[in-house]
């Protein structure tokens, strides 16, 4: 049994608002999560507007594991891991791309779309009548689209829809903001390098504590030029506010702004951009001013950060991936989005506002970030890490759909997700040890 | 080449514009020698850009702001592929408001991903000088920018495309277009001036 199979007592990891150290700096621990937490739960990978024709491909990450997410000839959708059934070779070695066949680099192997093998040379080598399906690439279990948004799993799951619980009707309301409109993910990304474990990243996911602290040099720069902007609401006692978070089931979670951020309009809480004026003066001169509004609205600011676990987060228009690298390293991928059928002004109002925050806030977290880990890797003697915010549950109350939610500086997020990092990781501990 | 005027700063024709200048770059030949610009604009041109990273790496921001038109842009492209900026993300790309608001808030002494400051030097090499006009020169060099940042150092890399105006005899920035050989990969800390 090698190390990375050897079942863990992660209950000493654990006591009520605290997790150890160990969760974030143990490289033992991330190769587990890498094979046994990524590999038992649906793993966000691609959007489907990034391979629209048969024959595109992604290539991306399920934990570790490198795959080809492709468009097959019937317009179906494949998750293949990119690693030569023969030698173990990586076999796409493009980011993305359009090919009919897939071939290995080393022996010429050849693939479809799909997976199957289609040749591989000099045949009769492998024994006369070799069926060639024996060397068809490695795939995942299980692939499922939910409206765009494709998730793979490595082993037999429950249906993608009862995973995705409470965040599926998020996930519906943050897609419908533009009706008719769907989103495309065709615009670039921007991938941030962080020096620190995944989790100290996914902790900030739906952390309503760190805003005015952390971003104090943004919030303070664009209230000096323009007053009350943008996320200036969480000035005074922002757990009496209407901000909050909640527990969406299976680890996923909701930080919610719309009561404050769509109270009157979006687009004019938003400070100033590149080209706002400009871009605003045509759209309405184009469309007359209140049709210009709801489209600006619609581009502007989702109010939310919808956290799937383990690696998708919806933050404004953007759809960021985390894919973990090593125990201390982890890259924030921020996907742009653009819509379809709208005016070129929106989406390029899109693209610059899209820049907006990463420039002048991510790069704050990013460095909070790394000093976590610093401390967290340096000092033995210290093993704990807080999550306790709200634990009490006295602000807590449960929502019309059956889920909670907390003040918008509660820790519910992190309590949450370690609830179902702890049900992947233990249950798989659990069934190895049953099987040996 | 397309001359870069002023009006419709950031709107569709002006991405128009410079998607073309960038393609420009991206298949520039060679540069016919009748067309150089006088030794004296380019001798002016070539030291502008050394200014120009001298003040980045002596962290004299609101000088360095001083060397930009009022019309000016600060560019960290995220593609290598010279792609339409009004469908396509940038690391940056800021007009000259938000270029001060960049300054601003490094200087609030609350940017925290500049705190301390990154450390930089910038070398620029491979200098080409493009004539644009009159009074427009365009410039191509490559970059090598060494950083240190939180005890980790740090390399960048890449070409630079300027484009440079004559305003009341002196020559000033329109744009600086940072492109990172690994621009589409993943990025440590940018928040430092490129």
């Amino acid at each position: 049994m090698s190390q990375h199979d050897r079942a863990r007592d992660y209950a000493a990891l654990f006591r009520p608002g605290l997790v150890h150290r160990d969760l974030y700096v143990d490289e033992g621990i991330f190769r587990q999560e890498m094979d046994i937490l990524f590999g038992s739960t649906w793993v966000y990978v691609a959007h489907e507007s990034e391979i629209p024709a048969p024959g595109d491909y992604v290539t991306r990450r399920i934990g570790r594991r490198p795959v080809i997410v492709t468009r097959d000839s019937d317009g179906g959708l494949n998750v293949l891991m990119n690693r030569c059934p023969h030698r173990g070779a990586t076999l796409c070695r493009d980011d993305r791309g359009n090919a009919a066949t897939i071939t290995c680099p080393y022996h010429a192997w050849a693939f479809d779309p799909k997976g199957g093998c289609t040749a591989v040379p000099a045949r009769p080598g492998f024994g006369a009548d070799v069926d060639l399906a024996r060397f068809d690439m490695g795939r995942a279990a299980q692939v499922e689209s939910y409206r765009g948004f494709i998730f793979a799993a490595m082993k037999p799951v429950p249906p993608l829809v009862e995973h995705l619980a409470g965040a599926a009707g998020v996930l519906d309301a943050w897609l419908d903001r533009n009706p008719g409109h769907p989103i495309r993910v065709q615009s670039g990304s921007m991938p941030f390098e962080v020096r620190s474990n995944w989790k100290a990243v996914y902790d900030n996911a739906a952390d309503g504590y760190h805003v005015l602290f952390s971003h104090e040099s943004m919030l303070r720069v664009f209230a000096q030029r323009y007053g009350d902007v943008d996320m200036a609401y969480y000035n005074g006692d922002f757990d009496a506010s209407a901000l909050f978070v909640k527990d969406l089931g299976n680890g996923h979670t909701l930080l919610d702004q719309r009561a404050e951020m769509h109270a009157l309009s979006a687009w004019k809480r938003q400070h100033v951009l590149p080209g706002r004026e400009i871009l605003w003066e045509q759209l309405n001169a184009a469309l007359g001013e209140e049709q210009a509004l709801d489209l600006l609205d619609g581009s502007t600011g989702s109010g939310i950060n919808l956290n799937i676990f383990p690696n998708l987060l919806i933050i404004g228009n953007q759809i960021q991936v985390l894919e973990p690298v090593s125990a201390n390293t982890c890259v924030i991928n921020w996907y742009a989005t653009t819509l379809d059928g709208v005016p070129d002004e929106i989406n390029a109002i899109r693209m610059r506002m899209q820049e907006d925050f990463p420039s002048f806030g991510e790069v704050d977290d990013a460095a909070n970030f790394e000093a976590c880990q610093v401390g967290l890797e340096e000092v033995p003697e210290m093993e704990w890490v807080n999550i306790a915010r709200h634990i009490d549950g006295a602000r807590r109350t449960r929502d019309s759909d059956g889920h909670w939610r907390e003040p918008i500086s509660s820790d519910l997020h992190p309590r949450a997700y370690w609830a179902a990092w702890r049900a992947l990781m233990d249950s798989s501990a659990e069934s190895k040890e049953k099987a040996a | 080449m397309t001359a870069l005027a002023q009006a419709g700063y950031f709107d569709l024709a002006y991405y128009s514009r410079l998607t073309a200048i960038v393609r420009g770059w991206l298949e520039l030949e060679e540069i016919d020698p009748s067309l150089l610009p006088e030794p004296d604009d380019a001798d002016a041109c070539r030291r502008l850009l050394f200014q120009e990273a001298r003040y980045i790496d002596q962290h004299r921001l609101e000088e360095w702001l001083g060397l930009f038109t009022e019309d000016a842009a600060y560019w960290i492209a995220a593609d290598v592929t010279g792609r339409d900026p009004a469908r396509t993300i940038s690391w940056e790309f800021n007009d000259r408001r938000r270029m001060e608001e960049r300054v601003d808030r490094i200087l609030t002494g609350k940017a925290y991903s500049q705190l301390p400051p990154t450390r930089t030097v910038h070398s620029y090499s491979n200098i080409e000088l493009i004539p644009a006009g009159p009074d427009e020169i365009h410039v191509l060099c490559t970059f090598e920018i060494r950083t240190l940042f939180a005890g980790e150092y740090g390399l960048k890399a890449g070409w630079n495309g300027f484009i440079l105006r004559r305003e009341d005899d002196r020559w000033r920035i329109v744009l600086k277009r940072i492109n990172l050989f690994d621009a589409d990969k993943p990025q440590t800390n940018l928040s430092f001036t490129l």
